[in-house]
């Protein structure tokens, strides 16, 4: 796709875990859209980082704002597409963190260049 | 090892809302929005024989702008923030708010007078909640439109009469609209003077509430300022609001913003009819349904396919069809509004087309809701 990140740019977010899931669990939150603005959450760089060790995956992430109440919503879809990717004995932990808080710099180029 | 749960049967257990309490907001949402309407069209002459000669449609159409701003927007603010902190003393605002509804459709004013004043005290202990855990410009002018509710609440309580409390009651939507806005315009290189010159016309909306409802110093003069700072903030949105970027996008995003970018426009004609209003000239209506409807309703039915998955837990399917009632809300009120001037009847006819297309807009969630449950039925076969 014309889209995707060049293979050089560095990967969006901190991941610990086999590599053989990294680039699958990136195009799976590639997926989760914020409906307002048409772009993924980790263009949006609302993805802190994932981690996937001995049967559990945890991801942390955050919201541009700590009143929208569309955030169970993301985190649903965030787990929607991760279930989609693990096996089904893999527990899921998506955890919502306001620190550090989410600035603009956070965004993709691609997310800056769509928003300028 | 032990498997996943279902993610619904998860979040149903994680969430601080039980199904009929869930169920139990949803009627005193739907209560207060439907009052709210039928008073409203009583106030524009329909003559439905239906709407005439009940005692509950006479409160209807007394209370409308309390119904509506303070009993359903106030009761729906309420819920999106109670949602967002995930504490269960925080549905105590909604609860509060649409249940002033139900007491102001019974006449008891008092009792509905407190429970609006309660809300709205709840409501901004709520923001404190959301500023102390964010501080940030938006959050902060969050908190100022729950204070500008209590205000609102407050001089009605106090016996001012709705005249009195209305700039406040819109201060609520029109504050939480643009803090939801400036907020954002972080996912932009915000312009250096977007955020000082929001704060300018927040103090101009704030002073010019205040000299109204007052009535010591200059009500004319301070309904005079409320008007151009309302048009100022049709004049900021347009300058630095993301629709006019959101618009190129696709799907939800180029709706939502199509709703926006019309509501801007409805905006700026408001605030010159306020001030026109409060000059003496003809146009009232123009100056409170430009407001409410073009510009708050607009933007209601352009955040509704977002919130009410969130809040009531209903996915939608988006499609084209979310256009026909957004199109149809904007004709009836270019009908009402602008062809009404100097023809009553077309006002009524247009208040009335109001109505239907709220109508339509509520059957169109309700088909996108079994169009979603029926897609996902297929996927799964």
């Amino acid at each position: 796709m014309k889209d995707d990140p060049p293979i050089d740019a560095p990967f969006p977010f901190p991941y610990k875990g086999p590599s053989r899931l990294q680039m699958p669990v990136l195009a799976a939150l590639s997926r989760v859209v914020d409906p307002e603005v048409a772009l993924s959450i980790v263009d949006l760089g609302l993805i802190y980082g994932v981690a996937i060790d001995q049967g559990r995956a945890r991801v942390r992430m955050t919201m541009t704002s700590a009143a929208c109440p569309v955030a169970d919503v993301i985190v649903d879809e965030v787990e929607f597409e991760l279930e989609g990717l693990l096996p089904a004995e893999c527990a899921i932990e998506v955890e919502l963190c306001w620190e550090p808080a989410w600035t603009p710099e956070r965004m993709s180029a691609r997310a800056r260049r769509f928003m300028s | 090892m032990q498997m996943r749960a279902p993610r619904a049967q998860r979040r149903a257990t994680a969430s601080p809302l039980t199904q009929v309490s869930r169920v139990a907001l949803a009627l005193l949402v739907a209560l207060s929005l439907l009052a709210a309407v039928a008073g409203g069209m009583l106030r524009a002459g329909a003559n439905w024989p239906m709407l005439h000669g009940s005692l509950l449609l006479s409160q209807a159409a007394g209370a409308h702008a309390a119904l509506m701003l303070s009993g359903f927007l106030g009761t729906v603010i309420a819920i999106e923030r109670a949602v967002a902190v995930k504490l269960r003393w925080a549905f105590a605002a909604p609860v509060a708010a649409g249940g002033s509804s139900v007491f102001m459709l019974m006449g008891r004013f008092e009792v509905a007078a407190l429970l609006g004043v309660s809300a709205a005290l709840v409501s901004v202990a709520v923001h404190l909640v959301v500023l102390r855990r964010q501080r940030a410009a938006h959050t902060a002018l969050l908190l100022v439109s729950s204070l500008a509710w209590l205000i609102g609440n407050a001089l009605f309580a106090a016996g001012q009469g709705a005249a009195a409390a209305l700039p406040w009651w819109f201060l609520l939507p029109v504050l939480t609209i643009a803090a939801e806005r400036l907020e954002m315009t972080r996912l932009t290189r915000r312009h250096a003077l977007a955020l000082p010159t929001l704060l300018m016309i927040v103090a101009a909306l704030l002073f010019g509430a205040t000299t109204t409802s007052a009535g010591f110093a200059a009500p004319v003069a301070g309904g005079v300022l409320f008007g151009a700072a309302l048009s100022a903030l049709a004049l900021w949105f347009g300058i630095f609001d993301i629709a006019r970027r959101t618009l190129f996008a696709h799907g939800l995003a180029r709706y939502m913003a199509v709703c926006l970018l019309a509501g801007y426009a409805w905006l700026a004609l408001a605030g010159i009819a306020w001030m026109g209003m409060v000059l003496g000239c003809p146009g009232r209506d123009l100056a409170l349904h430009a407001l409410g409807l073009g510009f708050i309703v607009s933007m209601v039915m352009g955040h509704a396919p977002v919130i009410l998955p969130a809040v009531a837990r209903v996915k939608l399917l988006f499609g084209p069809w979310f256009y026909a009632p957004l199109l149809a809300l904007h004709a009836s009120l270019l009908l009402r509004l602008v062809g009404g001037i100097g023809h009553p009847e077309l006002r009524t006819l247009g208040a009335e087309l109001n109505a239907a297309a709220l109508a339509l807009f509520a059957a169109t969630v309700v088909g996108s809701a079994i169009a979603w449950r029926a897609e996902r039925v297929s996927r799964i076969r």
